[in-house]
């Protein structure tokens, strides 16, 4: 991988609110993993915060996903500029 | 009936069955199988399975482990469905494939209902469900299960005696395809599976590791653990993360069939969900609301329900002064006045107030602002050691702690788990609100204290149970339950606006449900206690009620208990009402009823409030002064007084271990906390 982009890889509770993200990397437990790839949350997914620094709510192929910090810590993303990541209404 | 939650599988379930299951805008709300019956177009019987929604097969919390048991055919109480009805929600189609590309490995029939068609359209997308039949080969019913429609096409797809075979293509990775087919044969050999089944059921293996049993499940070979365990061995040696690629593999399909499928006829800005999260959700407006929410619900309790309380309490005097002028003097006239009405007549004035709150509950409901709720508590709910999923069962558990106890099955771990378990009977749930009202009613009497007054003191009541809950929680952890702080990943779903008849069928249900314990355990032990509290009589006819109470059978066993209960201010009456009230906490007020009632004269129908009011000590103190009545509201926040709710528990952690320890550390809270708030009072001259 480029080490630009491994600079500005950042975790998702850092990404700021309306800010989009291309998911690069879970970390974490194995059965945390798979629950958040099976929810399409997985590697390359994009992912858009709406809000929240500790808790966050996000929107992921149009469904809003609340994590908490330790989650939200565990998932590394890379900004993206002015894309956004689907929606359901 | 399978599909991710919040699917709108429960809704037609109603609705194809003309049941009226439990319904609302929130994840989790099915955790066990519901059973219903439908009728074919031939009007032939079909019995329809409602399962509990899960985003996989791949079981992480014992809900989820009920759907993967059902479909594997490894229930002992529930063969293998002949058919698979998935719902799918059109709006969110591609996170909802991924369950629904499982499920079609198992090479069973199955019918795809895409529900919330409305929903995908209003959110700009077309899904075209012609091309989804023809991509998997088997029937796509669109349809909107709110609103009744594609009902038809459903119950005709399900009346099809040959339903075709999913045309599901999906080539298994080339590294992981040698240990499913290891696998595969394991299980065809020795778990007695199809091939076909087998197949699907090694798939899952590879992801799920057979990690979540539930009772009624059929455990697995040993030789194909024995596997499992080698091939797990293998990967973990070189580092290949294989459940991932199988993940991504799937997705990978579902993402090509799914740009076949839907055209977006338009893209959008910030939803009408969006712009309320914005507020509802924010960090300072979000708590704002919430608090708004909680007062204006105590508010209502004690400001709309005073005028229908009134009446149904006028009604209940009328009744009993009827009976009393009707009948001739003697026993079966006091058993009738003081006993069945004097107990069963003091709580159903209380139905109002259940009813208010029930509103508010089916109104959070039907939004989806329980999710919401979850989200803004996470943070507390992350310095106990919990995480907002935890607060759904607990927030429940402010109408019932058996459905909030059932609820906790949606937590994946164990630990937290449990630890929800012990601490939501301290949510004080409806059956505690005659008890408060009753209190609050001695403490305060008149119309001339202020509604807020008298909501500021039942809210107090409410928060001391939610901060004893988040207490223990926190204690909990950090000693018998010791672990980091679980992950939390939940979908919030889009608002609804609330569903008036849904809301009022839920009030209607809770309303029958309180009358029907009126009408049985409550009807039952006012009886029982009006028997216990009149005999054996005292030989001397002069005796005073009080003294023919006394001496009577429950007078006795509540004199055994007042050494335990004096220290905090209760007298042996008290200690009556707090044996009975065991069955269910609103006992307590009917037994007052009774025993009050049966020491007031024959022919007076004294409201209890004022009945309480004038009781006294021997010494001539009075007994329920505003200290006693507090002390006895605290007692009700913290004791564990609900066998219902012991037998879930029992039932839930398949061990009394559980329940006994529940039933020791909350009555025992209950009666500390009682006794330094008692003592203390006294000691400040209260």
């Amino acid at each position: 991988m480029p080490s630009s982009s491994l600079n500005a890889r950042v975790q998702l509770c850092q990404l700021p609110a309306g800010a989009t993200g291309r998911v690069c990397q879970l970390t974490g437990d194995e059965s945390f993993c798979q629950r958040v790839r099976e929810m399409g949350f997985g590697e390359a997914a994009l992912v858009t915060k709406i809000s929240g620094t500790t808790t966050s709510l996000c929107l992921v192929k149009g469904t809003r996903i609340a994590l908490n910090h330790r989650a939200a810590m565990n998932i590394l993303v890379e900004p993206i500029p002015a894309v956004r990541a689907g929606r359901t209404e | 009936m399978v599909g991710n939650p919040n699917s709108g599988k429960t809704t037609l379930f109603n609705a194809l069955t003309g049941l009226r299951q439990k319904v609302g805008n929130y994840p989790g709300v099915t955790v066990e199988k519901k059973i219903g019956t439908t009728w074919s177009q031939h009007g032939k019987p079909i019995q329809v399975i409602d399962l509990p929604g899960a985003y996989s097969l791949a079981a992480r919390s014992p809900d989820e482990a009920v759907l993967r048991d059902v479909l594997f055919g490894r229930r002992e109480d529930t063969p293998q469905p002949d058919r698979i009805i998935c719902v799918v929600d059109a709006a969110n189609l591609e996170r909802n494939l991924y369950l629904v590309h499982q499920i079609l490995d198992l090479g069973r029939p199955v019918i795809i209902a895409l529900n919330m068609m409305d929903m995908a359209a209003a959110a700009g997308m077309k899904v075209d469900a012609a091309e989804l039949e023809g991509e998997l080969g088997v029937p796509v019913i669109p349809c909107e299960a709110v609103h009744g429609k594609g009902l038809v096409g459903l119950r005709l797809a399900m009346s099809r005696v040959d339903l075709p075979l999913a045309r599901h293509s999906w080539d298994v990775p080339a590294p992981v395809a040698p240990a499913v087919a290891e696998l595969q044969a394991a299980l065809t050999d020795h778990d007695g599976r199809p091939p076909l089944v087998a197949r699907a059921e090694a798939l899952l293996l590879l992801t799920d590791l057979d990690s979540v049993r539930v009772a009624g499940s059929r455990p697995l070979s040993h030789r194909t653990h024995e596997i499992l365990a080698h091939w797990r061995q293998r990967w973990v040696t070189t580092g290949a993360d294989w459940s991932a690629t199988l993940i991504r593999s799937r997705h990978d399909a579902i993402g090509a069939l799914c740009r076949g499928v839907v055209t977006r006829t338009r893209e959008q800005g910030p939803s009408r969900s969006d712009r309320i999260d914005a507020v509802l959700c924010h960090s300072v407006w979000g708590w704002a609301v919430f608090g708004v929410i909680m007062a204006a619900l105590f508010f209502s309790i004690f400001s709309l329900a005073e005028g229908p309380m009134d009446f149904i309490g006028r009604q209940v005097a009328a009744l009993a002064d009827w009976v009393q002028g009707a009948m001739a003097p003697g026993d079966l006239r006091l058993l009738l006045t003081k006993g069945v009405i004097g107990g069963v007549g003091t709580v159903v004035v209380f139905l109002p107030q259940i009813l208010i709150l029930f509103f508010f509950v089916g109104l959070l409901e039907s939004t989806g602002y329980m999710a919401r709720a979850a989200f803004i508590m996470d943070r507390p709910m992350s310095k106990v050691g919990l995480n907002g999923r935890s607060f759904i069962p607990l927030l429940g558990s402010y109408a019932c702690a058996i459905p909030g106890i059932m609820a906790t099955r949606t937590i994946e771990n164990a630990r937290d788990r449990l630890v929800t378990i012990l601490v939501a009977p301290l949510m004080s749930c409806s059956a505690r609100l005659p008890v408060y009202l009753l209190m609050i009613a001695t403490l305060l009497p008149g119309d001339t204290v202020p509604a807020a007054r008298k909501a500021g003191i039942m809210l107090l009541m409410y928060v001391l149970g939610t901060a004893g809950a988040f207490g223990f929680a926190w204690l909990f952890k950090r000693t018998l339950f010791k672990g980091a702080p679980p992950h939390m990943i939940m979908e919030l779903p889009p608002y609804q606006p609330p569903r008036p008849w849904e809301i009022l069928r839920h009030m209607a249900e809770r309303a029958w449900l309180f009358l029907k314990n009126a009408g049985t355990i409550i009807l039952a032990i006012s009886i029982v206690l009006w028997f216990l509290t009149t005999y054996p009589k005292l030989p001397d006819p002069t005796a005073t009620p009080t003294e023919q109470i006394a001496h009577s059978f429950a007078g006795q066993a509540g004199h055994a208990l007042e050494p335990v209960i004096r220290p905090l201010g209760f007298d042996w009456r008290i200690g009556i009402g707090l044996i009975t009230s065991f069955a269910a906490r609103e006992v307590f007020v009917s037994s007052m009823g009774v025993i009050f009632g049966v020491e007031t004269p024959e022919d007076n129908t004294t409201p209890l409030r004022d009945a309480l009011r004038s009781a006294h000590w021997p010494g001539g103190a009075p007994l329920f002064t505003p200290l006693v009545c507090l002390t006895l509201m605290v007692y009700y926040v913290f004791a564990m007084q609900c066998m219902s709710t012991v037998a879930v528990v029992k039932r839930e952690t398949n061990s009394w271990r559980w329940p006994l320890f529940q039933i020791f550390y909350m009555t025992g809270t209950a009666w500390l906390v009682c006794f330094i708030l008692y003592q203390a009072g006294r000691a400040l001259g209260y």
